[in-house]
């Protein structure tokens, strides 16, 4: 079924591409909502995300399941907006004191009702994109190397960093 | 909490959570003005011939980028402007409606739409083969003439196919609605889940649920309730024999559909119920209808079709047999 729409969609039909949409977007948002934590900007990149795969659905080659392609590219898609938004506002504010980063974004008023999905959208913004591209999607850490552009090192840092602030935060 | 508590908690969470919007429209938006680059050579040649077959099968210009819009009432909102009198709606903008104010879009060539007071609705595509907009809320009114799947309108529970027809779409802020049809019939979709709206017959939509089973204008409230709690509430079995209980011969187009969505251990007793009411057409069987075979479906459908446009059409003229659509004597 999938199959037969991923080749449709790659014959130009948007209809097809229309039905890829519909079975995938909640996998896309879920991912994009947590490594952005916010739901605004989960809705613009998961826009974006089909946008980019509808331009490069020529390069879907079958090697592995659509929806795998699909997800890496969300990936690809919310790293280049950060890294793009991070240059950016390098050029027009002052690097924020690192006891500001390690409070985490947001600072949502946590208490012992506090779920899991908020307490991960609370963590600083690293933190919070190795946690989920490595507890919850199954990367390792020399993928997320490769697509955040840190050192493994890093990673395995901020995993450990995301996990001791969500424990902290789900014991308040 | 501890590590393990937390890889549990983990492994609970969803893998997909739904967007609290469709995202569709928006991305159509952007994909009309964006093709693949491979595409289009073939799509540069389709689209000669498509704008050639076009045109000579309509007397008017293929539709461009963009379709006239002109003004009922008030100063609706087209793009980031407010319209005085008339103007062009470019794909990707939208028209806005407040309380008092009405607009009229040309549907290129092939009709028009009215867009009622308090709607937001976009133009997604404005081509010879494929006219589309998205209906974010409110009502329109569209009347088109032309081939069938030539006119689309997106709405956040699902798409309505034009069939040759003129119908009323609502949809309301949540992305639930109604499609009521008045000339021809039209289909809508959503995630492979069908309704065909005939002439006189109305469907409920709903947001994350797409189209409930039509039902006729006059249809009896109690399967009015039955089918909301069998398409909406997951109403399962009970509804359906609800909706079986209180359906008449002129609500045959509802249990046509219902044989299509019910369990199929409850197919027979739909079955037997329709063909109490309206006798099956020649050629269709019990076990091809249970079976649910295209060509059986077909031959039910236009019988019950054109029973009900009979007596839509010669409503006040003549009485007409709902079963047969015969006239009474």
């Amino acid at each position: 079924m999938t199959d037969d729409l991923v080749r449709r969609a790659q014959a130009g039909d948007q209809t097809a591409f229309r039905d890829l949409y519909h079975q995938l977007a909640g996998r896309v948002y879920a991912l994009c909502l947590r490594l952005t934590g916010d739901a605004g900007a989960a809705e613009e990149r998961t826009q974006d995300v089909f946008v980019r795969a509808w331009s490069k659905l020529r390069s879907f080659r079958g090697e592995s399941a659509f929806s795998s392609w699909l997800h890496r590219l969300a990936v690809n898609v919310v790293m280049n907006e950060r890294r793009t938004t991070f240059r950016r506002e390098q050029r027009v504010a002052p690097v924020a004191a690192p006891e500001t980063l390690e409070r985490g974004r947001g600072e949502p008023a946590v208490g012992v009702s506090i779920d899991l999905e908020r307490a991960i959208a609370a963590l600083p913004e690293g933190a919070r994109e190795v946690f989920v591209l490595y507890d919850i999607e199954g990367y390792s850490h020399a993928e997320i190397a490769d697509l955040t552009g840190i050192a493994e090192g890093t990673s395995k840092a901020q995993l450990f960093r995301a996990r001791r602030l969500l424990r902290e935060n789900l014991d308040r | 909490m501890n590590e393990r508590e937390l890889r549990e908690a983990v492994g609970r969470l969803p893998k997909s959570i739904e967007p609290p919007r469709d995202l569709w429209p928006d991305i159509a938006a952007r994909l009309s003005t964006r093709r693949p680059r491979w595409y289009w050579l073939p799509l540069a040649a389709a689209a000669a011939v498509a704008a050639v077959v076009v045109t000579r099968n309509f007397s008017g210009a293929p539709s461009s980028g963009s379709w006239p819009v002109s003004v009922l009432a008030g100063r609706p909102l087209v793009g980031s402007a407010r319209l005085a009198a008339s103007g062009a709606l470019r794909v990707g903008e939208w028209v806005e409606t407040d309380d008092s104010s009405r607009a009229l879009i040309a549907v290129g060539s092939i009709g028009r739409v009215e867009v009622k007071p308090g709607t937001r609705i976009r133009l997604l595509e404005a081509r010879p083969d494929a006219h589309r907009l998205a209906l974010a809320r409110g009502a329109i009114d569209a009347k088109v003439d032309a081939p069938p799947r030539l006119f689309f309108v997106e709405t956040p529970a699902g798409t309505a196919i034009d069939l040759g027809c003129a119908y009323t779409l609502e949809t309301d802020s949540l992305g639930n609605g109604r499609l009521h049809v008045t000339a021809g019939y039209v289909e809508f979709t959503w995630r492979g889940r069908r309704s065909v709206v005939p002439l006189g017959a109305i469907a409920d939509t709903r947001a994350g649920m797409g189209p409930g089973t039509p039902y006729v204008e006059d249809a009896p409230e109690p399967l009015r309730r039955a089918l909301a709690k069998f398409d909406f509430e997951s109403g399962g079995a009970g509804a359906a024999g609800a909706a079986l209980a209180s359906a008449r011969a002129e609500d045959a187009v509802s249990l046509w559909h219902l044989l299509q969505r019910v369990d199929p251990s409850q197919r027979g007793a739909v079955y037997d119920r329709l063909a109490a009411l309206v006798p099956p057409p020649p050629g269709v069987t019990r076990p091809g209808a249970l079976a649910l075979e295209p060509a059986t479906l077909d031959a039910y459908w236009s019988s019950i079709r054109r029973i009900l446009f009979r007596r839509v059409i010669l409503r006040g003229v003549r009485d007409i047999d709902p079963r047969t659509g015969t006239t009474v004597k």
